[in-house]
């Protein structure tokens, strides 16, 4: 079996690269002799390995519990720090309070009207109305009040680092480390430190949250400022700006668009967060959710649920109507007199329908207005379960899948990556390394698999104990036939997409609607089809995972420029040559990084996907945060393997987009 | 025509009587780990492909000295990849030279401060670049003002510069449009509007016009010309276009491999190539575009004459005049004192040999 592992391995060799094949026999020498170490020796992870780190993050923790009130790092930091962020989601809540709902609904519309015009401005409001006719306006606003809290302070953290890294590459490569950790890190993993710091309710939340958004926010704003021509820097630089001058007269005002960009994208990622966020004891939406779930009550997870979605939705569109609009942004075009006069106008609106509200006292939507859908949706849950899990002709039924799934493909491949020896796995990981890019990646890889291996075992499976490297083989066959899955689903549909305009048509309305659900949401509709245990666990990462690799396909495909593409037909190419010959291997690159990002995607998805029963390493992690005092070294332990997987996995397939290690001057 | 016929003779560079607008003495462009230790070194010698090979550098521009008069127009004229843009880059350090020193107007541009660099290109030098490099976000008139806003001129005072700018390269009362809203042509009249609002000594041109069509390409050489008749600012003007560079250059460098083949004078670069690739170059120009008649005329005769003639008037443009004449005509220098006279047989013995 070893054998024919690695040879499939080699042969892979040509498409990876020519690197490979110039300097070949050495390596294939390598490769042989480290094989047949890791087969030789103990195919279980040996005792000795272990580094005791659950102990030690145990033993820091009950250092903080016991400190938390005379060590000067609570007194003198973490505490100012919590009661400060506390102060301004209060200051926030108490803002959209005093507004109430109609202030609140005015305010939509008129951010929607200036940045994206009519089209936005509705589209806001009415999604705003939604939350308020479902009846969960006051958690909704406690939501919303910790997102803009958290979406403040982290433009207030990436935009100047954004900036940093975009004018020095040397910031560049540190930040990025940072950043890439961040991203790939699951949130349930920092969830745990940032409960240790920052206490409860409200500050927890409201960090976790910002450590999310501040990725996107450097990113974007380093990538706008990068992507400033040459040609305009020195334009700046020859008629003498100063650096502040550069930056204020000529990259940011270029940059606007990508720097617009990042901020739906920090609102975005800060909303897919703050639902988690709220595990932390918010009075808010995403506890609502969680209740729910607990209570298998789906209707109860369903409307808060719904809620999220709909002030998601509108929070998007009002940020983003200006990219959607016409090439020509309407903000720029319309002359300044009047945006200030819209400015005017969309601000007395907000001011009349607070003062409206005020007078006539009303706070929330009143309750003859709501409507409770709860029961309803749990009636066609009832309908549905009965209907679709089992017995229907051909598929048999979504429970049917789910018992396939987990039985005759999960099951099999995680009892197959338990069986193989461990060293053997994290040889041919590097050797598929190796061969995508070069040494370091190879030794990087390795590194983080043996780490895997390093972190011991926590009770209970067979004989008392179970190896977190077995675990990590659970996450790692689910994560693997989850990616598979996707990527055939996407893949197919990205190709169509990007080829046929009715398709994209079609596709795109649910893409968007993906885009901006939180992942949270997702569980609910897999948790009732489904059932829970590993199958849901797959298919949550799935729908997850799908709408930004399609996405990224299609994208790709049509961005292939014009002239190939007239060039080959002019040739007499087939609709299929143009694709094959032509748009597939100019796309290449970013088809790897929708692959790229669908694998993040299902990374991402790993402890969540434990709520819905998917055990393995996300359900230890989660249990840390629960039990903390028991719980908190392995809790930590799996959030680190989960790390280390996320980090091999996707090294690799960014190097199948960029390609192997060239000459030093690239 | 009429800016041509206006252009003075030979090389203002020369004779040392007036003290250089741009001085450049040993300037190198090296880019890779440690450039500086192939400055001068014999490896700079090796040919490029080898020189990578062996120390992972490559030199874009070796060994250049330069002299520009004030009020002379040098053209750098090269093919892509042969370091014109790194030259004139390199002269308000945009990009920082690996060796060499740049002097303008008696500033040390390469010791200078940061201070006296903002300051020598925000009064001094001002450029125009090749793909434009318009603000979009900026209407042109804030566009044009731009150099002036940086100077720290106040609002008034700019957008009035700024407008009457934009009349002087004909887009008057187009001050509120965007770059967009512009032709190719158009917006390159916005880019010289913004390099002549802040008044400079030095206007340098990066390829200007290669991306205009040759109709507009021709109209903007006019303006040059013309400007350069009523400003008569210095110009270091960069081409890969020869035509371009007979037209508007008082003297033409042309550069290849990061060096200069020849500095010489139009006439004297058609004339007197320096060597086989310059001769490739100027072989289908036609010598009676570029000679002028003082470099035919013959001693002062007895007359009668049908007329005088500027000495820097070229050949092609006395062709008419001595063809429906009998006498020769009396060649008159910058001061109108006669210094020779040009015939019929002179003038046909230039267009006779061209195709030679």
């Amino acid at each position: 079996m070893a054998v024919a592992t690695a040879s499939t391995a080699t042969a892979t060799a040509p498409t990876f690269g020519a690197a490979a094949s110039r300097r070949w026999t050495t390596p294939t020498l390598v490769f042989v002799a480290l094989v047949a170490i890791a087969v030789a020796v103990d195919p279980d992870v040996p005792d000795w390995l272990d580094v005791g780190l659950q102990t030690w993050v145990r033993d820091r923790y009950m250092w903080t519990v016991q400190n938390s009130n005379t060590s000067w790092l609570f007194t003198g930091v973490f505490n100012p720090l919590s009661d400060a962020i506390a102060w301004c989601v209060e200051s926030v809540q108490w803002v959209l309070r005093g507004l109430r709902y109609p202030g609140v609904l005015a305010l939509t519309g008129a951010i929607g009207w200036m940045t994206g015009g009519v089209r936005a401005a509705v589209s806001g409001v009415l999604a705003v109305l939604g939350v308020a006719v479902l009846g969960v306006w006051d958690p909704a606003m406690v939501t919303l009040s910790i997102m803009l809290t958290a979406v403040a302070i982290a433009l207030l953290i990436g935009v100047p680092l954004g900036i940093w890294t975009a004018r020095s590459d040397r910031a560049e490569r540190v930040v990025r480390t940072f950043l890439d950790t961040a991203q790939v890190m699951p949130a349930f993993v920092y969830l745990i430190p940032v409960t240790i710091f920052f206490g409860i309710r409200y500050p927890p939340a409201v960090v976790a949250t910002v450590v999310y958004a501040v990725p996107p926010a450097v990113r974007l704003t380093s990538l706008g400022l990068r992507q400033v021509p040459t040609v305009m820097n020195e334009v700046g630089e020859s008629f003498g700006c100063t650096s502040w001058q550069q930056l204020v007269k000529v990259q940011l005002p270029m940059a606007r668009r990508t720097l617009l960009l990042g901020l739906n994208q920090v609102i975005m990622m800060a909303f897919a967060i703050v639902v988690i966020a709220s595990l932390l004891g918010a009075d808010d939406l995403g506890n609502l959710v969680l209740k729910g779930l607990q209570k298998n009550d789906v209707g109860a997870a369903f409307v808060p649920g719904l809620a999220i979605v709909l002030l998601a939705v509108a929070l998007d569109r009002i940020t983003t109507g200006e990219r959607s609009a016409s090439s020509r942004p309407p903000l720029v075009r319309l002359p300044s007199v009047a945006w200030r006069t819209g400015a005017l106008i969309g601000l007395g609106t907000v001011v009349v329908a607070t003062l409206v509200a005020k007078v006539t006292d009303h706070t929330a939507l009143p309750g003859a207005l709501t409507v409770d859908i709860s029961g309803s949706i749990n009636d066609a849950v009832g309908w549905v379960q009965d209907n679709i899990r089992k017995d229907v002709p051909i598929i048999g039924g979504t429970e049917s899948i789910n018992d396939v799934l987990v039985a005759d493909v999960l099951e099999p491949l995680r009892e197959f990556l338990v069986w193989l020896p461990w060293l053997l796995i994290v040889v041919t990981t590097a050797i598929v390394a190796y061969l995508s890019k070069g040494w370091r990646l190879a030794a990087g890889c390795a590194l983080c698999l043996a780490a895997i291996g390093t972190m011991g075992d926590i009770p209970g499976g067979e004989g008392g104990r179970t190896q977190l490297w077995d675990l990590a083989m659970d996450t790692l066959s689910q994560v693997l036939v989850a990616i598979v899955v996707s990527v055939a689903i996407a893949l197919p549909l990205g190709i169509w997409a990007g080829r046929a305009d009715r398709v994209q048509r079609v596709l795109r309305p649910f893409l968007d609607t993906a885009q901006v659900m939180p992942q949270f949401v997702y569980l609910i509709p897999v948790l009732f089809l489904f059932g829970a245990g590993r199958g849901a666990g797959v298919v949550a990462s799935v729908i997850y995972a799908v709408p930004p690799c399609i996405r990224l396909t299609s994208l790709g495909l049509r961005e292939v420029p014009i002239a190939p593409r007239e060039a080959a037909i002019s040739f007499g190419a087939t609709r299929r040559q143009e694709l094959v010959k032509v748009q597939l291997p100019l796309a290449f690159r970013a088809i790897m990084l929708g692959i790229n990002q669908t694998i993040l995607m299902v990374l991402a998805t790993v402890i969540i996907a434990a709520l819905v029963g998917a055990g393995a390493l996300g359900l230890v992690a989660y249990e840390g945060f629960a039990k903390p005092i028991q719980k908190i070294g392995q809790s930590a332990a799996a959030g680190l393997s989960i790390v280390g997987l996320a980090i091999v996995l996707d090294r690799i397939t960014q190097a199948w987009g960029t390609g192997p290690d060239r000459s030093r001057r690239e | 025509m009429r800016g041509l016929c206006s252009r003075r003779m030979g090389s203002p560079g020369e004779g040392g009587a007036v003290e250089p607008m741009i001085s450049v003495r040993g300037l190198w462009k090296v880019y890779g780990h440690r450039a500086e230790r192939i400055v001068g070194s014999p490896e700079a010698d090796l040919p490029r492909r080898e020189l990578e090979a062996r120390t992972g550098c490559v030199v874009a521009m070796r060994d250049i000295d330069l002299d520009v008069a004030p009020g002379e127009v040098f053209v750098v004229m090269g093919l892509s990849g042969s370091g014109k843009s790194t030259l004139v880059r390199c002269l308000t350090r945009l990009i920082e030279p690996t060796a060499g020193t740049v002097t303008i107007g008696g500033v040390d541009v390469t010791a200078a401060t940061d201070a006296q660099l903002l300051d020598i290109r925000r009064h001094r030098v001002s450029m125009v670049f090749q793909h434009f490099g318009l603000l979009p976000h900026r209407t042109l008139v804030d566009n044009v003002a731009f150099g002036l806003e940086l100077q720290g001129a106040d609002k008034r005072t700019r957008r009035a510069t700024a407008a009457s700018t934009l009349e002087l390269v004909g887009l008057h009362g187009m001050g509120a449009s965007k770059p967009h809203q512009l032709s190719g042509g158009q917006q390159q009249r916005v880019g010289l509007a913004r390099a002549l609002a802040t008044d400079p000594d030095i206007l340098l041109f990066d390829e200007p016009f290669s991306a205009l069509d040759p109709l507009i390409r021709r109209e903007m050489q006019d303006e040059v010309i013309r400007l350069r008749r009523d400003v008569r600012t210095t110009m270091v003007f960069i081409t890969h276009d020869l035509g371009e560079a007979l037209r508007l250059g008082d003297r033409i460098a042309i550069m290849r491999d990061g060096r200069f083949v020849q500095v010489g004078t139009p006439a004297e670069v058609v004339l007197e190539p320096a060597d086989d690739y310059v001769r490739n170059f100027v072989r289908d120009v036609p010598r009676s575009h570029v000679v002028p008649v003082a470099a035919i005329m013959d001693p002062l005769g007895e007359g009668p004459y049908a007329g005088d003639v500027a000495a820097e008037t070229k050949v092609r443009d006395i062709v008419a005049r001595v063809a429906v004449s009998e006498h020769p005509l009396r060649v008159v220098d910058a001061d109108g004192a006669a210094v020779g006279c040009v015939d019929r047989i002179a003038v046909l013995s230039v267009i006779a040999n061209e195709d030679l």
